[in-house]
């Protein structure tokens, strides 16, 4: 399953699996934010390549107007994910401790 | 060791499908590192058979074995059109954000997550049939891509 909601500082924080089945849940969580967001994905365990559309879509309509997403946190699993797919160049990316 | 089980042809079925690895991993032993790759890649497999083939067999086979070092896992699907998944080009990865699109990436992704993956279809009953495996000792990086045997098809 996937928990995505607003954290007390204004992050989004997400956790579970960003599969398939719950993109449509996670994409219009993310089209209502603007500006610069931290995404805390701590407890993101899973991104399937679905998942990785849903960041891309958002990605791409933020910067368009001067706006990005910032993913922290990210698992070793993820930062694979993240560098095969060529992310690594289009978001900023800071590793989970 | 194998274990294998069909799955209903839509997303929601993927909830089940990462149970059903989770516990053959925790069964028998399977290092949990492979799990993440062996979850992406079933997810992504599965998920083009929904998309791309609506009106295919009512389910999805997966099967699971043991392999030295790991899991040898094959995804048949009835009643479908030939794609062999093996043979899908390259995501174009460096290209600036502007002209990126969502898609595309999966077949690219799981080519570099897993050891070797082959396809097989059989013309006589419209059969499709994936097999990847991962193991500890075939770890890839991000420029290496699977062995890929498919393009055969088999009547």
């Amino acid at each position: 399953m996937l928990a995505i909601d607003f954290g007390a500082d204004g992050t989004v924080v997400i956790s579970g699996r960003l599969d398939a089945a719950q993109c449509p849940a996670a994409q219009s969580f993310l089209d209502r934010v603007e500006g610069t967001v931290i995404v805390d994905c701590t407890g993101l365990e899973y991104v399937s390549s679905a998942g990785l559309g849903v960041l891309l879509k958002t990605q791409k309509r933020l910067k368009a107007s001067a706006g990005k997403l910032r993913l922290i946190g990210v698992n070793r699993h993820l930062q694979d994910i993240f560098l095969y797919s060529g992310f690594d160049q289009i978001f900023e990316i800071e590793p989970a401790r | 060791m194998t274990a294998h089980r069909n799955f209903r042809r839509s997303f929601g079925s993927l909830e089940e499908i990462f149970a059903f690895t989770s516990d053959f991993f925790v069964r028998h032993g399977i290092e949990q590192e492979l799990l993440h790759a062996v979850d992406f890649t079933l997810e992504e497999l599965f998920t083009n058979m929904v998309k791309y083939s609506p009106s295919g067999g009512a389910h999805v086979k997966i099967e699971m074995a043991t392999a030295p070092g790991g899991v040898e896992v094959t995804l048949t699907d009835y009643d479908v059109e030939r794609f062999d998944v093996t043979q899908a080009p390259d995501a174009k990865i460096d290209l600036p954000i502007e002209q990126r699109r969502p898609g595309g990436l999966g077949l690219h992704l799981i080519r570099r997550l897993v050891d070797s993956m082959d396809y097989e279809y059989s013309n006589e009953d419209r059969r499709s049939r994936i097999t990847f495996r991962k193991t500890v000792a075939g770890r890839a990086g991000p420029g290496d891509a699977a062995e890929t045997g498919g393009g055969h098809a088999r009547d």
